[in-house]
């Protein structure tokens, strides 16, 4: 045992010179910033503010009295990913376990049941949705229905207490969900058009696609922010509308030349092959080339999506509370000016969870996609 | 054309037939092609009318003859161009009697001036997460990979308000400020040692700069690769002449009480962005490096080892020049995006052109103008970044040089 852990030290650690002399250097550097990470994250930070606020954090301002609305839509929002899931990798019961340890760790920490209970209904809807849709593959097809009501529920009962008061981590994901579903459609239109034969449909695209590519997020949102009561000032959108349409703008782009980079993956072939059959050219675009196109993409598209919910941060600009503004919110009060670290970590610590699941899925899709192709 | 358009089967008998179809085809395109195009200008317009209405109903006219008023108020760093006495504009730092224009050129200039910085160090520095992944050593090579997985997982927003209320805010004051070999890092900035003009108006040291410019200019543009490395050598000659002679100085920070004086100062927010965005470009150009590595034939790795090469000598040597040649246009779209991301500054008050732009689309009400200006102003940077890169590209990849 310890011959084959300093075989595998002097091989791993001290192999050449150079190795020697980065392991002198960085060794004692990490262990020390471990120990520094250990010791405050253990011993001197107050963890307490994050348990008291959890609930701003995770819905914002949206009134105590209504949390149950915000509660709801994150159970129906559990399903829908959850199914979403359940469609490409199957439900193991280990999984299920892991997940309940989320509402577990809040159960023994908050010393709550009445606290937990939203996270365990998340968390059941959650595992519900992924067992019903591995386990029952009729349930896949009605799937994009079930989602898209869900969709209309969620907005139904969020609505009442006031749409500016959405916020919170709901916010965030609300807001990568709504960009994601709808910037796939406009995206594969945008990507059609761009190879079109028609060369003003052609040159239009490019330059939408273009624009949108080299100006900054935070410019669109703001920019649509602004032009829209001046464009249509009898409709009165939210801000959180105007913020999911700027974000879809700015995103269909980014998701066009994923599609067009799929489009062009698509053996000239295929395409030979229809026209010889007699297709028009719009039944061999539908049912030829994009489910070909877009079995390739998924991947790059799911990568897409974390690019979205990374950036959600950026409304604060337009006034909206989301994850980020939550946590900036908490930090205001006076009480708890010193508490930066704190509640930074847990922000960036909760980004990474998530960011990294999405990063795993991708993964993960992009070698489920692979085996199919020759 | 298409086989159903054309109609293999009928078309060999009826020539008059296929023509008239093939014409009615055209007109058809046309039609479709003219109408794609009446449709967008009247989308146009009407988006035209309704804001200009709009407008109008808060009486705003839309007009660009804002940017010649006064600006009135101040920024807090950065240069600008005004009308000066003389024929050439001058460079000063901005002030609020300046105009609205002269706020925009120092929005531009500070945005360029992070940017520039930016996609120098997270190069560098990416390029050595991208090979440190692949390292020998079991430290840094899992140390390398947490850092990539951490940073490319996180949003850069929440990373830019943690350097700056978390790191560079709790900087020591300057009374107690870090010093390293003239380096000063504070909580009022970071000061670094400039070099400064001192040759006056004396000849020889004007004739050192102007024979440093040239062989700079021949070291980029020189075609022949044995001139330009002459050229570099030259331009280091030269310097070193200038420095010994007295022409420029280093001139180090001083700390006084509140304050440091000399050398060149970097204020905390620009040092938070400039930070937040080298960390996460570098993560992903190392991401990009890391593929490219990967990519690259193993029988390269073979050869080299075959030969007798070390490890560093391979990766230096063999790798390396091969991936630079791949990554070179996934790093411009790397470096667009980072130009992009320096808008985020607002977050933090740094006044890049978009924090700008909101201070004047506030005071001025001219928002929309405005807007015009900065996307112009966002798409050519891009554009230049984009140029440079795809200059770059063809200056390492010659044509019909096999990959």
């Amino acid at each position: 045992m310890i011959a084959t852990s300093i075989k595998w030290t002097r091989h791993n650690l001290f192999g050449k010179p150079f190795d020697v002399v980065l392991s002198l250097l960085v060794i004692p550097g990490v262990l020390w910033l471990a120990y520094s990470i250990t010791d405050w994250a253990f011993v001197s930070a107050k963890w307490g503010i994050i348990v008291q606020s959890l609930r701003v954090l995770m819905i914002g301002v949206f009134p105590a009295d209504q949390a149950w609305r915000a509660w709801t839509a994150s159970a129906i929002i559990g399903a829908i990913l959850g199914a979403g899931l359940g469609c490409v990798f199957s439900f193991k019961p280990h999984h299920g376990l892991v997940l309940l340890l989320v509402p577990v760790l809040l159960l023994i920490v908050h010393g709550g049941l009445g606290n937990a209970l939203p996270a365990t209904g998340t968390v059941a809807s959650t595992i519900l949705g992924w067992a019903l849709t591995s386990y029952v593959p009729l349930s896949r097809k009605v799937l994009p229905a079930a989602a898209f009501t869900g969709f209309i529920v969620i907005v139904a009962i969020m609505a009442p207490p006031g749409v500016g008061l959405w916020g919170g981590l709901l916010l965030s994901v609300l807001l990568t969900l709504v960009t994601s579903v709808l910037s796939l459609p406009i995206g594969i239109l945008l990507a059609f058009g761009r190879q079109s034969r028609l060369s003003s449909l052609r040159i239009i695209c490019t330059w939408y696609i273009e624009v949108m590519r080299s100006v900054p997020l935070i410019l669109v949102v703001y920019w649509i922010w602004i032009l829209m009561p001046v464009l249509a000032p009898q409709w009165g959108l939210a801000d959180v509308a105007r913020g999911m349409i700027g974000f879809t703008i700015f995103y269909s782009a980014y998701v066009a030349e994923y599609v067009r980079s799929g489009l062009q993956a698509v053996p000239r072939a295929q395409t030979e092959a229809a026209r010889s059959l007699g297709m028009s050219e719009f039944d061999i675009n539908r049912s030829i080339v994009l489910p070909q196109a877009l079995r390739v993409v998924v991947a790059p598209l799911v990568g897409n999506v974390l690019d979205i919910f990374n950036s959600a941060p950026l409304v604060f600009i337009i006034g909206l509370t989301d994850f980020l503004r939550a946590g900036q919110m908490i930090l205001a009060n006076p009480q708890y000016g010193d508490r930066t670290f704190e509640v930074l970590s847990f922000l960036l610590a909760t980004y990474f969870v998530i960011g990294s699941m999405i990063t795993y899925a991708a993964r993960k899709l992009e070698d489920h996609m692979a085996t199919g192709t020759r | 054309m298409t086989i159903h358009e054309t109609s293999a089967v009928r078309g060999m008998v009826d020539h008059d037939h296929l023509k008239s179809r093939r014409l009615r085809n055209r007109i058809r395109h046309e039609a479709i092609q003219f109408g794609v195009i009446a449709i967008v200008v009247a989308l146009l317009g009407l988006l035209a009318y309704a804001v200009k209405s709009g407008l109008a109903e808060k009486g705003i006219r839309f007009s660009f003859s804002f940017l010649a008023n006064t600006a009135g108020f101040d920024i807090s760093e950065g240069w600008t161009l005004t009308s000066g006495e003389s024929f050439l504009p001058d460079f000063t730092l901005f002030s609020p009697d300046m105009t609205v224009a002269s706020a925009f050129v120092t929005g531009i200039f500070n945005t360029a001036k992070v940017a520039f910085l930016a996609i120098i160090l997270s190069t560098v520095l990416g390029t050595m997460l991208g090979v440190g992944r692949l390292s020998t050593n079991w430290v840094v090579r899992n140390l390398c990979f947490w850092i990539v997985e951490f940073v490319r997982n996180t949003p850069l927003l929440i990373q830019l308000v943690f350097w700056y209320f978390a790191v560079v805010l709790r900087f020591p004051p300057m009374a107690s400020a870090a010093h390293f070999y003239g380096l000063i890092v504070s909580q009022q900035g970071v000061y670094v040692p400039a070099l400064s003009w001192v040759g006056g108006d004396s000849m020889f040291s004007i004739a050192l700069v102007t024979l440093i410019l040239v062989s700079v200019v021949g070291a980029i543009f020189d075609p022949i690769k044995g001139m330009r490395r002459v050229c570099v050598a030259a331009a280091v000659i030269y310097f070193a002449l200038l420095f010994v002679t007295g022409g420029v100085e280093l001139n180090f920070p001083v700390a006084n009480k509140f304050k440091a004086s000399g050398g060149t100062s970097i204020s905390p927010e620009m040092a938070a962005l400039l930070l937040a965005i080298v960390v996460n470009s570098a993560s992903f150009i190392a991401e990009t490096v890391r593929g490219a590595i990967d990519a690259l034939p193993k029988s390269q790795w073979e050869a080299a080892a075959s030969l007798g090469l070390s490890r560093r000598y391979t990766v230096n040597d063999i790798v390396l020049p091969q991936v630079f040649r791949v990554v070179l246009p996934s790093f411009g779209n790397q470096y667009i995006s980072l130009a992009k991301n320096t808008a985020l500054g607002i977050a933090v008050g740094y006044p890049d052109l978009f924090n700008i732009y909101g201070t004047i689309a506030n005071q001025t009400g001219h928002s929309l103008e405005g807007i015009i200006i900065v996307m112009a102003s966002y798409l050519i940077l891009s554009w230049i970044i984009s140029t440079l890169v795809y200059w770059a590209n063809r200056r390492l990849n010659p044509m019909g040089v096999p990959r």
